[in-house]
Protein backbone atom coordinates (compact mmCIF):
# COMPACT_ATOMS: atom_id res chain seq x y z
CA UNK A 1 0.00 0.00 0.00
CA UNK A 2 1.52 3.27 -0.44
CA UNK A 3 1.80 5.95 1.91
CA UNK A 4 -0.67 8.54 0.94
CA UNK A 5 -3.20 5.99 1.06
CA UNK A 6 -2.29 4.09 3.85
CA UNK A 7 -1.57 8.23 5.67
CA UNK A 8 -5.72 8.68 4.53
CA UNK A 9 -7.19 5.49 5.80
CA UNK A 10 -5.45 6.16 9.35
CA UNK A 11 -6.55 9.29 9.59
CA UNK A 12 -9.99 8.79 8.31
CA UNK A 13 -10.07 6.24 11.06
CA UNK A 14 -9.26 9.33 13.63
CA UNK A 15 -11.83 11.25 11.90
CA UNK A 16 -14.47 8.96 12.63
CA UNK A 17 -13.06 8.96 16.20
CA UNK A 18 -12.73 12.56 17.22
CA UNK A 19 -16.43 12.61 15.73
CA UNK A 20 -17.52 9.87 18.40
CA UNK A 21 -18.76 12.98 21.07
CA UNK A 22 -20.75 15.56 18.44
CA UNK A 23 -21.67 18.38 20.77
CA UNK A 24 -17.79 18.69 22.34
CA UNK A 25 -16.33 18.13 18.91
CA UNK A 26 -18.67 20.69 17.34
CA UNK A 27 -18.11 23.29 20.89
CA UNK A 28 -14.31 22.70 19.93
CA UNK A 29 -14.48 23.60 16.44
CA UNK A 30 -16.57 26.94 16.82
CA UNK A 31 -14.42 27.95 20.24
CA UNK A 32 -11.16 27.42 18.27
CA UNK A 33 -13.21 29.57 15.43
CA UNK A 34 -13.61 32.22 17.83
CA UNK A 35 -10.68 32.62 19.85
CA UNK A 36 -8.73 33.39 16.28
CA UNK A 37 -11.39 35.11 14.99
CA UNK A 38 -10.22 37.52 18.22
CA UNK A 39 -7.34 38.04 17.01
CA UNK A 40 -8.81 39.34 13.50
CA UNK A 41 -11.39 41.86 15.51
CA UNK A 42 -7.78 42.82 17.37
CA UNK A 43 -6.53 43.89 13.97
CA UNK A 44 -9.76 45.86 12.55
CA UNK A 45 -9.95 47.90 15.92
CA UNK A 46 -6.57 48.73 15.56
CA UNK A 47 -7.27 50.22 12.48
CA UNK A 48 -10.15 51.45 13.62
CA UNK A 49 -7.83 54.03 15.11
CA UNK A 50 -5.58 54.06 13.07
CA UNK A 51 -6.61 53.29 9.72
CA UNK A 52 -3.37 52.90 7.91
CA UNK A 53 -0.17 50.75 8.60
CA UNK A 54 2.95 51.60 7.19
CA UNK A 55 1.02 52.18 3.63
CA UNK A 56 -1.15 49.33 4.20
CA UNK A 57 -4.94 49.42 4.29
CA UNK A 58 -7.05 47.12 6.35
CA UNK A 59 -8.27 44.95 3.85
CA UNK A 60 -4.98 44.92 2.75
CA UNK A 61 -3.65 43.28 6.22
CA UNK A 62 -6.74 40.95 6.74
CA UNK A 63 -5.70 39.23 3.22
CA UNK A 64 -2.28 38.66 4.51
CA UNK A 65 -3.87 37.39 7.87
CA UNK A 66 -5.86 35.38 5.72
CA UNK A 67 -3.13 33.58 4.14
CA UNK A 68 -0.94 33.54 7.37
CA UNK A 69 -3.92 31.43 9.61
CA UNK A 70 -5.00 29.14 6.70
CA UNK A 71 -1.56 28.11 6.54
CA UNK A 72 -1.39 27.37 10.16
CA UNK A 73 -4.64 26.16 10.12
CA UNK A 74 -4.14 23.68 7.64
CA UNK A 75 -0.71 23.14 9.04
CA UNK A 76 -1.66 22.12 12.42
CA UNK A 77 -4.22 20.35 11.44
CA UNK A 78 -2.22 17.92 9.22
CA UNK A 79 0.73 18.43 11.27
CA UNK A 80 -0.42 17.59 14.91
CA UNK A 81 1.63 13.94 14.54
CA UNK A 82 4.59 15.96 15.03
CA UNK A 83 3.55 18.23 17.53
CA UNK A 84 3.41 15.11 20.00
CA UNK A 85 6.39 13.29 18.90
CA UNK A 86 8.20 14.25 21.95
CA UNK A 87 5.47 11.95 23.87
CA UNK A 88 5.81 9.58 21.53
CA UNK A 89 10.01 9.34 22.33
CA UNK A 90 9.61 9.35 25.77
CA UNK A 91 7.29 7.04 26.35
CA UNK A 92 9.04 4.65 24.10
CA UNK A 93 5.83 4.62 21.77
CA UNK A 94 8.76 5.37 18.92
CA UNK A 95 10.42 2.46 18.66
CA UNK A 96 7.39 0.85 18.15
CA UNK A 97 7.07 2.72 14.65
CA UNK A 98 10.28 2.00 13.63
CA UNK A 99 9.98 -1.89 13.89
CA UNK A 100 6.99 -1.25 11.59
CA UNK A 101 7.43 -1.51 7.65
CA UNK A 102 6.18 1.61 7.11
CA UNK A 103 7.63 5.46 6.21
CA UNK A 104 7.81 6.60 10.02
CA UNK A 105 7.18 10.27 8.60
CA UNK A 106 3.66 9.16 7.53
CA UNK A 107 3.14 7.35 10.67
CA UNK A 108 3.95 10.35 12.74
CA UNK A 109 2.00 12.56 10.63
CA UNK A 110 -0.40 10.15 10.82
CA UNK A 111 -0.39 9.43 14.99
CA UNK A 112 -2.53 12.69 15.25
CA UNK A 113 -5.26 14.78 13.23
CA UNK A 114 -6.63 17.52 15.33
CA UNK A 115 -10.05 17.88 13.08
CA UNK A 116 -11.04 20.72 16.27
CA UNK A 117 -8.70 23.00 14.84
CA UNK A 118 -10.74 23.58 11.74
CA UNK A 119 -12.10 26.25 13.39
CA UNK A 120 -8.89 28.06 13.16
CA UNK A 121 -9.01 26.96 9.78
CA UNK A 122 -12.57 28.11 8.96
CA UNK A 123 -11.56 31.06 10.70
CA UNK A 124 -8.50 31.80 8.40
CA UNK A 125 -10.86 31.22 5.22
CA UNK A 126 -13.30 33.84 6.01
CA UNK A 127 -11.02 36.28 6.84
CA UNK A 128 -9.59 35.91 3.39
CA UNK A 129 -12.51 36.18 1.92
CA UNK A 130 -13.14 39.41 3.72
CA UNK A 131 -9.35 40.90 2.95
CA UNK A 132 -9.97 39.68 -0.70
CA UNK A 133 -13.59 41.81 -0.98
CA UNK A 134 -12.34 45.04 0.54
CA UNK A 135 -9.04 45.12 -0.83
CA UNK A 136 -8.49 46.00 -4.63
CA UNK A 137 -7.13 42.82 -6.14
CA UNK A 138 -5.84 42.75 -9.33
CA UNK A 139 -7.70 39.47 -10.71
CA UNK A 140 -6.31 37.13 -13.33
CA UNK A 141 -5.28 33.40 -13.48
CA UNK A 142 -2.10 34.73 -12.82
CA UNK A 143 -3.41 36.69 -9.61
CA UNK A 144 -5.09 33.36 -8.27
CA UNK A 145 -2.41 31.18 -8.68
CA UNK A 146 -0.06 33.21 -7.10
CA UNK A 147 -2.75 33.31 -4.39
CA UNK A 148 -2.65 29.39 -3.97
CA UNK A 149 0.93 29.29 -4.19
CA UNK A 150 1.40 31.28 -1.64
CA UNK A 151 -1.40 29.12 0.93
CA UNK A 152 0.42 25.92 -0.05
CA UNK A 153 3.89 27.19 -0.04
CA UNK A 154 3.29 28.85 3.68
CA UNK A 155 1.48 25.77 4.86
CA UNK A 156 4.65 24.01 3.78
CA UNK A 157 6.63 26.41 5.65
CA UNK A 158 4.81 25.61 9.13
CA UNK A 159 4.55 21.90 8.37
CA UNK A 160 8.42 21.81 7.85
CA UNK A 161 8.86 23.94 11.54
CA UNK A 162 6.69 21.35 12.86
CA UNK A 163 9.11 18.57 11.49
CA UNK A 164 12.24 20.27 12.60
CA UNK A 165 10.42 20.76 16.00
CA UNK A 166 10.01 17.07 16.25
CA UNK A 167 13.43 16.23 15.00
CA UNK A 168 14.77 17.98 18.29
CA UNK A 169 13.10 16.21 20.23
CA UNK A 170 14.96 12.82 19.67
CA UNK A 171 17.69 14.84 21.26
CA UNK A 172 15.95 16.61 24.03
CA UNK A 173 12.76 14.28 24.78
CA UNK A 174 10.84 17.07 25.76
CA UNK A 175 8.71 19.23 23.60
CA UNK A 176 11.55 22.00 23.05
CA UNK A 177 8.38 24.09 22.21
CA UNK A 178 10.82 26.55 20.70
CA UNK A 179 8.91 25.88 17.02
CA UNK A 180 5.85 27.73 18.73
CA UNK A 181 8.28 30.86 18.05
CA UNK A 182 8.03 30.04 13.95
CA UNK A 183 4.47 28.65 13.85
CA UNK A 184 2.51 30.75 16.32
CA UNK A 185 5.25 33.95 16.38
CA UNK A 186 5.79 33.51 12.72
CA UNK A 187 1.56 33.69 12.19
CA UNK A 188 1.30 36.83 13.61
CA UNK A 189 4.96 38.46 12.69
CA UNK A 190 3.11 37.21 8.67
CA UNK A 191 0.35 38.68 9.71
CA UNK A 192 1.55 42.28 9.18
CA UNK A 193 3.77 43.44 6.10
CA UNK A 194 7.67 42.50 6.85
CA UNK A 195 8.86 46.12 5.52
CA UNK A 196 7.51 47.49 9.67
CA UNK A 197 9.71 44.80 11.21
CA UNK A 198 14.00 45.39 11.74
CA UNK A 199 15.86 44.03 8.83
CA UNK A 200 17.29 41.21 10.79
CA UNK A 201 14.12 40.30 11.98
CA UNK A 202 13.17 40.46 8.25
CA UNK A 203 16.30 38.18 7.06
CA UNK A 204 15.68 35.23 9.52
CA UNK A 205 12.02 35.44 7.67
CA UNK A 206 13.51 35.42 4.47
CA UNK A 207 16.28 33.54 4.31
CA UNK A 208 15.71 31.15 7.33
CA UNK A 209 12.01 30.29 7.23
CA UNK A 210 11.11 31.73 4.07
CA UNK A 211 7.53 32.87 5.02
CA UNK A 212 7.95 36.40 3.71
CA UNK A 213 8.59 34.81 0.53
CA UNK A 214 5.79 32.44 0.94
CA UNK A 215 3.15 35.26 2.06
CA UNK A 216 4.29 38.68 1.90
CA UNK A 217 6.02 39.10 -1.44
CA UNK A 218 3.27 37.03 -2.90
CA UNK A 219 0.63 39.77 -1.55
CA UNK A 220 2.39 42.49 -2.79
CA UNK A 221 1.39 40.84 -6.87
CA UNK A 222 -2.07 39.97 -5.58
CA UNK A 223 -2.41 43.26 -4.37
CA UNK A 224 -0.70 45.53 -7.18
CA UNK A 225 1.53 46.87 -4.16
CA UNK A 226 5.05 48.34 -4.54
CA UNK A 227 7.69 46.62 -2.72
CA UNK A 228 8.39 49.12 -0.39
CA UNK A 229 12.22 47.94 0.40
CA UNK A 230 12.71 48.22 -3.61
CA UNK A 231 13.44 44.20 -3.68
CA UNK A 232 13.13 42.77 -7.22
CA UNK A 233 9.54 41.75 -8.59
CA UNK A 234 10.48 38.26 -9.37
CA UNK A 235 10.32 37.64 -5.03
CA UNK A 236 6.85 37.75 -5.71
CA UNK A 237 7.32 33.81 -7.68
CA UNK A 238 9.80 32.26 -5.52
CA UNK A 239 7.76 31.02 -2.81
CA UNK A 240 7.16 28.07 -4.11
CA UNK A 241 10.60 26.92 -4.86
CA UNK A 242 12.10 28.47 -1.33
CA UNK A 243 9.51 26.42 0.65
CA UNK A 244 9.85 23.19 -1.16
CA UNK A 245 13.63 23.80 -0.27
CA UNK A 246 13.20 24.56 3.29
CA UNK A 247 10.91 21.13 3.21
CA UNK A 248 13.53 19.20 1.46
CA UNK A 249 16.32 20.55 4.34
CA UNK A 250 13.40 19.38 7.05
CA UNK A 251 13.01 15.85 5.64
CA UNK A 252 16.86 15.85 5.41
CA UNK A 253 16.64 16.68 9.42
CA UNK A 254 14.03 14.32 10.20
CA UNK A 255 15.56 11.50 8.92
CA UNK A 256 19.31 12.52 9.95
CA UNK A 257 17.11 12.58 13.40
CA UNK A 258 16.33 9.29 12.90
CA UNK A 259 19.37 8.00 12.06
CA UNK A 260 20.93 8.98 15.55
CA UNK A 261 17.52 8.17 17.36
CA UNK A 262 18.71 6.77 20.66
CA UNK A 263 15.59 4.98 22.82
CA UNK A 264 14.93 6.53 25.97
CA UNK A 265 14.50 2.61 27.00
CA UNK A 266 11.02 2.79 28.75
CA UNK B 1 -3.43 28.23 68.60
CA UNK B 2 -1.50 25.23 67.29
CA UNK B 3 -4.65 24.43 65.61
CA UNK B 4 -4.88 27.57 63.91
CA UNK B 5 -1.65 28.10 62.86
CA UNK B 6 -1.51 24.35 61.80
CA UNK B 7 -3.54 24.78 58.57
CA UNK B 8 -1.43 28.16 57.63
CA UNK B 9 1.83 25.92 57.88
CA UNK B 10 0.04 23.78 55.47
CA UNK B 11 -1.11 26.11 52.98
CA UNK B 12 2.45 27.59 52.88
CA UNK B 13 4.02 24.28 52.50
CA UNK B 14 1.77 23.93 49.07
CA UNK B 15 2.24 27.23 47.59
CA UNK B 16 6.09 26.10 48.13
CA UNK B 17 5.50 22.61 46.74
CA UNK B 18 3.62 23.78 43.96
CA UNK B 19 6.35 26.51 43.22
CA UNK B 20 9.15 24.10 43.21
CA UNK B 21 7.37 21.60 41.29
CA UNK B 22 7.68 24.53 38.33
CA UNK B 23 11.63 23.90 37.94
CA UNK B 24 10.91 20.97 37.14
CA UNK B 25 9.54 22.32 33.64
CA UNK B 26 12.99 25.19 32.86
CA UNK B 27 13.18 23.95 29.68
CA UNK B 28 9.72 24.83 28.25
CA UNK B 29 9.94 27.65 30.64
CA UNK B 30 12.64 29.17 28.70
CA UNK B 31 10.95 28.04 25.35
CA UNK B 32 8.02 30.28 26.62
CA UNK B 33 9.62 32.98 27.60
CA UNK B 34 11.09 33.57 24.17
CA UNK B 35 8.01 33.01 22.61
CA UNK B 36 6.40 35.83 24.96
CA UNK B 37 9.40 37.73 23.61
CA UNK B 38 8.92 37.46 20.04
CA UNK B 39 5.32 38.03 20.38
CA UNK B 40 6.19 41.56 22.42
CA UNK B 41 8.63 41.94 20.09
CA UNK B 42 6.17 41.59 16.71
CA UNK B 43 3.54 43.79 18.06
CA UNK B 44 6.31 46.36 19.30
CA UNK B 45 6.28 46.75 15.35
CA UNK B 46 3.21 46.97 14.82
CA UNK B 47 2.23 49.97 17.20
CA UNK B 48 5.86 51.74 16.04
CA UNK B 49 4.66 51.73 12.75
CA UNK B 50 0.85 52.33 13.42
CA UNK B 51 1.93 55.59 15.71
CA UNK B 52 4.24 56.77 12.32
CA UNK B 53 0.61 58.28 11.50
CA UNK B 54 -0.52 59.84 14.81
CA UNK B 55 1.35 60.57 18.05
CA UNK B 56 -1.52 59.64 20.41
CA UNK B 57 -4.25 58.20 20.63
CA UNK B 58 -6.71 57.11 23.11
CA UNK B 59 -4.23 58.97 25.38
CA UNK B 60 -1.23 56.39 24.53
CA UNK B 61 1.54 57.26 22.93
CA UNK B 62 3.94 54.72 21.39
CA UNK B 63 5.99 54.86 24.63
CA UNK B 64 2.96 53.76 26.51
CA UNK B 65 2.10 51.11 23.79
CA UNK B 66 5.26 49.50 23.72
CA UNK B 67 5.12 49.25 27.71
CA UNK B 68 1.44 47.94 27.22
CA UNK B 69 2.55 45.47 24.68
CA UNK B 70 5.22 44.36 27.12
CA UNK B 71 3.49 43.89 30.35
CA UNK B 72 0.69 42.62 28.76
CA UNK B 73 2.67 39.79 27.48
CA UNK B 74 4.25 39.20 30.77
CA UNK B 75 1.31 38.93 32.33
CA UNK B 76 0.02 35.72 30.46
CA UNK B 77 1.86 33.30 33.13
CA UNK B 78 0.93 34.71 36.26
CA UNK B 79 -2.18 35.27 35.75
CA UNK B 80 -1.97 31.51 33.64
CA UNK B 81 -5.11 32.80 31.54
CA UNK B 82 -4.65 30.22 28.24
CA UNK B 83 -6.54 26.81 29.53
CA UNK B 84 -5.81 25.66 32.78
CA UNK B 85 -7.72 22.42 33.87
CA UNK B 86 -5.87 20.97 36.93
CA UNK B 87 -8.67 20.48 38.68
CA UNK B 88 -10.90 19.12 35.77
CA UNK B 89 -8.44 16.31 35.30
CA UNK B 90 -8.37 15.54 39.06
CA UNK B 91 -13.03 15.26 38.20
CA UNK B 92 -12.13 13.15 35.70
CA UNK B 93 -9.62 10.91 37.55
CA UNK B 94 -11.34 10.30 40.72
CA UNK B 95 -8.69 11.75 42.54
CA UNK B 96 -10.89 14.93 44.06
CA UNK B 97 -12.61 12.43 46.30
CA UNK B 98 -9.02 12.46 48.19
CA UNK B 99 -8.35 16.74 47.49
CA UNK B 100 -11.72 17.23 49.03
CA UNK B 101 -11.47 14.86 51.94
CA UNK B 102 -8.39 16.35 53.72
CA UNK B 103 -8.11 18.82 56.30
CA UNK B 104 -7.83 21.71 54.88
CA UNK B 105 -10.03 24.22 52.84
CA UNK B 106 -10.78 22.74 49.01
CA UNK B 107 -10.63 26.42 47.80
CA UNK B 108 -7.41 27.44 50.33
CA UNK B 109 -5.68 23.50 48.94
CA UNK B 110 -5.90 24.89 45.29
CA UNK B 111 -5.32 29.03 46.22
CA UNK B 112 -2.30 28.39 47.80
CA UNK B 113 -0.84 25.95 45.21
CA UNK B 114 -1.67 28.22 42.47
CA UNK B 115 -0.21 31.53 44.44
CA UNK B 116 3.49 29.27 44.22
CA UNK B 117 2.95 28.21 40.56
CA UNK B 118 2.07 32.68 40.61
CA UNK B 119 5.46 33.50 42.51
CA UNK B 120 7.75 31.56 40.51
CA UNK B 121 6.01 32.70 36.62
CA UNK B 122 6.21 36.12 38.16
CA UNK B 123 10.21 35.69 39.03
CA UNK B 124 10.55 33.49 35.53
CA UNK B 125 8.33 34.67 33.36
CA UNK B 126 7.26 38.12 34.09
CA UNK B 127 10.41 39.63 35.29
CA UNK B 128 12.71 38.53 32.52
CA UNK B 129 10.04 39.52 29.78
CA UNK B 130 9.93 43.41 31.67
CA UNK B 131 13.63 42.98 31.10
CA UNK B 132 13.47 42.42 27.29
CA UNK B 133 11.15 45.26 26.58
CA UNK B 134 13.31 47.17 28.80
CA UNK B 135 16.58 46.63 26.74
CA UNK B 136 14.88 46.50 23.30
CA UNK B 137 12.34 48.76 23.30
CA UNK B 138 13.55 50.99 26.60
CA UNK B 139 10.20 50.63 27.95
CA UNK B 140 9.10 52.87 30.42
CA UNK B 141 9.07 51.74 34.30
CA UNK B 142 7.02 53.31 37.01
CA UNK B 143 8.47 55.27 40.34
CA UNK B 144 8.21 54.18 43.52
CA UNK B 145 4.09 54.08 44.31
CA UNK B 146 4.09 52.63 40.83
CA UNK B 147 5.50 49.56 41.74
CA UNK B 148 3.77 49.25 44.71
CA UNK B 149 0.51 49.74 43.53
CA UNK B 150 1.20 47.50 40.52
CA UNK B 151 2.44 44.79 42.48
CA UNK B 152 -1.58 44.84 44.77
CA UNK B 153 -3.18 44.86 41.28
CA UNK B 154 -1.12 41.77 40.26
CA UNK B 155 -1.81 39.66 43.13
CA UNK B 156 -5.58 40.93 42.93
CA UNK B 157 -5.52 40.06 39.23
CA UNK B 158 -3.60 36.30 39.91
CA UNK B 159 -7.08 36.42 43.04
CA UNK B 160 -9.61 36.89 40.66
CA UNK B 161 -8.46 35.06 37.25
CA UNK B 162 -7.77 31.74 39.90
CA UNK B 163 -11.23 32.35 40.89
CA UNK B 164 -12.62 32.41 37.45
CA UNK B 165 -10.53 29.25 36.53
CA UNK B 166 -11.89 27.73 39.20
CA UNK B 167 -15.00 27.98 38.57
CA UNK B 168 -14.50 26.92 34.95
CA UNK B 169 -12.57 23.86 36.04
CA UNK B 170 -15.61 23.21 38.65
CA UNK B 171 -18.06 22.61 35.51
CA UNK B 172 -16.28 19.61 35.01
CA UNK B 173 -18.56 18.12 37.53
CA UNK B 174 -21.59 18.17 35.16
CA UNK B 175 -19.33 17.92 31.96
CA UNK B 176 -17.49 15.28 30.64
CA UNK B 177 -15.43 17.35 28.56
CA UNK B 178 -14.75 20.87 29.78
CA UNK B 179 -12.19 22.16 26.74
CA UNK B 180 -14.97 24.09 25.11
CA UNK B 181 -16.26 25.98 28.23
CA UNK B 182 -12.41 26.66 28.48
CA UNK B 183 -12.24 28.03 24.70
CA UNK B 184 -15.12 30.57 25.63
CA UNK B 185 -13.22 31.81 28.85
CA UNK B 186 -10.23 32.07 27.05
CA UNK B 187 -11.76 34.65 23.97
CA UNK B 188 -13.52 36.37 26.37
CA UNK B 189 -10.65 36.94 28.24
CA UNK B 190 -8.58 37.55 25.24
CA UNK B 191 -11.74 40.12 23.97
CA UNK B 192 -12.25 41.68 27.14
CA UNK B 193 -9.32 41.96 29.05
CA UNK B 194 -7.23 44.14 27.29
CA UNK B 195 -5.02 41.58 26.03
CA UNK B 196 -5.87 41.74 22.44
CA UNK B 197 -5.82 45.83 22.18
CA UNK B 198 -6.03 48.05 25.28
CA UNK B 199 -9.96 48.35 26.30
CA UNK B 200 -10.01 52.00 25.75
CA UNK B 201 -9.36 51.24 21.96
CA UNK B 202 -12.42 49.08 22.08
CA UNK B 203 -15.63 50.41 20.21
CA UNK B 204 -17.58 52.30 22.68
CA UNK B 205 -20.34 49.32 23.55
CA UNK B 206 -17.57 46.86 23.92
CA UNK B 207 -15.41 49.46 26.14
CA UNK B 208 -18.39 49.70 28.31
CA UNK B 209 -18.66 45.98 28.84
CA UNK B 210 -15.70 45.77 29.68
CA UNK B 211 -15.10 47.96 32.20
CA UNK B 212 -18.40 46.45 33.71
CA UNK B 213 -17.07 42.60 33.57
CA UNK B 214 -14.41 41.07 35.83
CA UNK B 215 -11.84 40.61 32.81
CA UNK B 216 -10.36 43.74 32.97
CA UNK B 217 -8.91 42.84 36.63
CA UNK B 218 -6.62 40.65 35.09
CA UNK B 219 -4.62 42.49 32.61
CA UNK B 220 -5.98 45.81 31.85
CA UNK B 221 -6.04 47.07 35.72
CA UNK B 222 -2.44 45.84 36.59
CA UNK B 223 -1.35 47.48 32.59
CA UNK B 224 -3.52 50.73 34.02
CA UNK B 225 -1.19 50.60 37.27
CA UNK B 226 2.19 50.18 35.90
CA UNK B 227 1.44 52.94 33.07
CA UNK B 228 0.83 55.10 36.12
CA UNK B 229 -2.17 56.11 34.12
CA UNK B 230 -4.39 56.06 37.05
CA UNK B 231 -2.95 57.79 40.27
CA UNK B 232 -4.41 58.32 43.73
CA UNK B 233 -8.05 57.97 44.50
CA UNK B 234 -8.25 56.74 40.62
CA UNK B 235 -5.64 53.78 41.29
CA UNK B 236 -7.29 52.89 44.56
CA UNK B 237 -10.31 52.73 42.62
CA UNK B 238 -9.65 50.04 40.25
CA UNK B 239 -7.84 48.05 42.99
CA UNK B 240 -10.93 48.29 44.90
CA UNK B 241 -12.86 46.85 41.87
CA UNK B 242 -10.85 44.00 41.30
CA UNK B 243 -11.46 43.30 45.17
CA UNK B 244 -14.63 43.84 44.73
CA UNK B 245 -14.62 41.26 42.06
CA UNK B 246 -12.26 38.43 43.92
CA UNK B 247 -15.33 38.79 46.62
CA UNK B 248 -18.07 38.38 44.26
CA UNK B 249 -16.13 35.60 42.26
CA UNK B 250 -15.16 33.95 45.54
CA UNK B 251 -18.23 33.82 46.79
CA UNK B 252 -19.37 32.31 43.29
CA UNK B 253 -17.03 29.56 43.53
CA UNK B 254 -18.52 28.59 47.06
CA UNK B 255 -21.47 28.26 45.61
CA UNK B 256 -20.69 26.20 42.35
CA UNK B 257 -18.22 23.98 44.86
CA UNK B 258 -20.99 23.27 47.48
CA UNK B 259 -22.96 22.54 44.15
CA UNK B 260 -20.72 20.26 42.64
CA UNK B 261 -20.30 18.77 45.94
CA UNK B 262 -23.74 17.46 45.55
CA UNK B 263 -23.40 16.50 42.61
CA UNK B 264 -20.42 14.08 43.18
CA UNK B 265 -20.91 10.51 42.91
CA UNK B 266 -18.04 8.64 43.72
CA UNK B 267 -17.92 5.26 41.79
CA UNK B 268 -16.61 2.24 44.30
CA UNK B 269 -13.30 1.01 43.37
Amino acid sequence: MDSLSLYLRLVSARIRGQMQYRVSFVLDVLSNFLITFVDLIGILVLFATFHDLAGWRVGEVVVLYGVVGLALGIATTVGAGFDEAATLVRLGEFDRLLTRPLPVFVQVMASDFQLRRLGRTLQAAVALGIGLAWADVAWSAASVGVLLAAVVGTTLVFLTVLVIGATLCFWTVETSEVQNIFTYGGSELGSFPVHIYSPWLRLVFVYAVPLALTSYYPALYVLRKPDPLGGPSWLSFVGPLASAAFFILGLAAWGYGIRHYRSTGS
Amino acid sequence: MAALTQPLHAYLALSRASYRRQRAYGAANIAGLLTNGFFGVVRSFVFIALYRARPVAEGYDLMDALTYVWISQSLIMPVYMWGWQEIALTVRTGDVVTDLSRPLNYFGYWLSRDLGRALYHILFRMAPTILLGLLIFHIELPGGTGWLLFSVGLLLAIVVSFCMRFIVNLSAFWLSDIRGVNGMMMLTINLLSGFIVPVEFLPSWLRAAAELLPFASIIHVPVQLFLGRAAGLEALGLIGGQLAWAAVLGAGAAVTLRAAWRKLVIQGG
